[in-house]
């Protein structure tokens, strides 16, 4: 945390972003790969085809794993309620940077607490059709999954892929080259009052004790 | 790059290129095997051959009640005689079934392939795996509609029937229909073994088999492992899918979301690089000062 900034993530909370962040990058690329003949060249980043397969489902478990402790860390601050509807029906000025048109959000606006939902459901729609192909002669007692469930859960893995690589177009979008002063949150942990007032108006106001 | 394979032929198809096969030439005739059911005797020399010519391990035999040797293909096994015993008109008949990769036109394996080169076809029909770009992901054994590729968890390859292509490549016919005492397989050119077995299929019927039919299903485009079956109405007893395809259900469905999704990914990052050109970044005011 820098001098005079105010904290907005804790060490904790940075290193589960970075886990389920890093990860969920290494699983698109490598994913995208797999789906697409003129993107495999990205398993050579991953060490090649036959590595990156071997690693993909192992990433998998450390976004999982990840992923569940950030759901637990962050739930209580996600629940959309009156205002974050009264946030999204001004969600075309937000797009357009016009502030003044746009209603007070807290620690987290109702596009980010929407991220935090849609990746969940991704999350598990990830995992369900992720074990299966993992491991398609079965599991604990359930399976054999090959043939149409496997073709199945491919199809399920990919359309949640899509899902999950725009959401992070848009996340990344925002966080770094957007809004500038957003990515020290997730690096040292702190943002300026500067940022905090614009973006968080109210959560603002809280942290300064007014 | 995928590695070529070893064989110097020429080929048709190769998984997860998206630009064509690198052959232009197009060598001779397609090949074929047939293998008339009514023949065979059930020595499993067929067995013994394939793996003698392809240095396949040896795997223990296991008596279950059958005359089969092993209950199912494996990396080490990929030609497997299979047995099933059905009543046919108050007698008991013996279903006998070559199991091994037909070698479908159209191969499912290869569309199912996410690995570059991994899964070739040649001009002459042959389907064979290069495990060289093999990823072990296994989508193949989903993707096969008969259910024959088999994954070696030591290796993280899958392995099949390649038709002994460095056989066929020398202008030998494979192992298996070399070492047949009873001619039961067959092996010449498509077009040949398609009239051959028409023929024999005739024959059948002559002799009472009403229901005899060459199996070379059109949804794989033709097999070039073709049966004669002589009870061609009963087909779920020899384990013969009635009709099978290629690239069913969801695999083929994957095909249009794939370009679906590859453009809304593309269109998402170019609307983001529009949006910072168009609006630039929102920098707080009060820190700027």
């Amino acid at each position: 945390m820098r001098h005079g900034e105010i904290q907005r993530f804790t060490f904790l909370e940075r290193i589960v972003h970075w886990v389920v962040g890093l990860s969920f990058l290494f699983l698109l690329l490598t994913g995208l790969a797999f789906s697409h003949p003129r993107l495999f060249w990205l398993t050579t980043l991953a060490g090649g085809g036959a590595t990156a397969r071997i690693l993909h489902p192992w990433m998998g478990v450390a976004f999982t794993v990840g992923g569940v402790a950030m759901f637990f860390l962050w739930i209580r601050d996600m629940r959309i309620d009156a205002a974050d509807r009264e946030w999204l029906k001004a969600i075309r000025y937000y797009a357009v940077h016009d502030k003044a048109r746009v209603p007070a959000a807290g620690k987290y606006n109702a596009g980010q607490k929407m991220f935090f939902w849609t990746m969940t459901a991704l999350g598990a729609a990830y995992l369900v059709s992720g074990v299966p192909m993992w491991m398609p002669g079965g599991v604990l007692g359930v399976g054999p999954f090959y043939g149409g469930i496997v073709n199945a859960m491919r199809l399920v893995h990919y359309m949640a892929t899509v899902g999950g690589g725009l959401l992070l177009i848009v996340h990344v979008y925002l966080g770094t080259v957007a809004y500038p002063g957003t990515l020290g949150a997730m690096l040292h942990g702190s943002v300026t009052r500067g940022w905090a007032k614009l973006h968080h108006p109210r959560w603002h106001g809280k942290e300064s004790g007014r | 790059m995928a590695q070529l394979p070893a064989s110097g032929l020429a080929i048709r198809r190769m998984s997860a290129s998206s630009t064509p096969a690198p052959g232009i030439r197009s060598e001779g005739p397609e090949y074929a095997k047939l293998v008339d059911i009514s023949r065979c005797i059930g020595c499993k020399g067929c067995e013994i051959a394939c793996k003698e010519w392809n240095e396949l391990g040896i795997e223990p035999t296991e008596n279950f009640g059958s005359f089969q040797s092993h209950r199912d293909l494996s990396a080490d096994t990929w030609l497997l005689m299979r047995f099933t015993e059905v009543e046919v008109g108050g007698d008991v008949a013996w279903f006998i079934k070559k199991d091994a990769c037909l070698h479908c036109a159209e191969p499912g394996c290869l569309f199912a392939c996410p690995a570059p080169g991994a899964i070739v076809q040649y001009e002459n029909g042959i389907v064979d795996f290069n495990q060289a770009n093999c990823i072990g992901c296994q989508l193949c054994v989903s993707g096969c509609p008969f259910d024959i590729p088999r994954f070696n968890p030591a290796t993280r390859k899958v392995y099949k029937c390649n038709m002994c292509i460095d056989r066929v490549e020398a202008g030998l016919e494979p192992a298996c229909a070399k070492t047949c005492p009873t001619n039961a397989i067959s092996w010449g050119t498509k077009e040949d073994m398609v009239a051959l077995g028409e023929r024999k299929v005739e024959g059948l019927r002559a002799r009472g088999l009403a229901n005899a039919v060459l199996y070379d299903p059109p949804g794989v485009g033709g097999t070039h492992m073709m049966y004669v079956v002589p009870h061609g109405d009963q087909l779920d007893q020899y384990d013969l899918p009635a009709d099978p395809t290629a690239g069913a259900g969801a695999l083929a469905m994957l095909g249009t979301v794939r370009k679906l999704g590859a453009s809304a990914l593309g269109l998402g990052l170019l609307a983001a690089g529009l949006h910072y050109l168009g609006f630039g970044p929102q920098v707080p005011e009060e820190d700027a000062k």
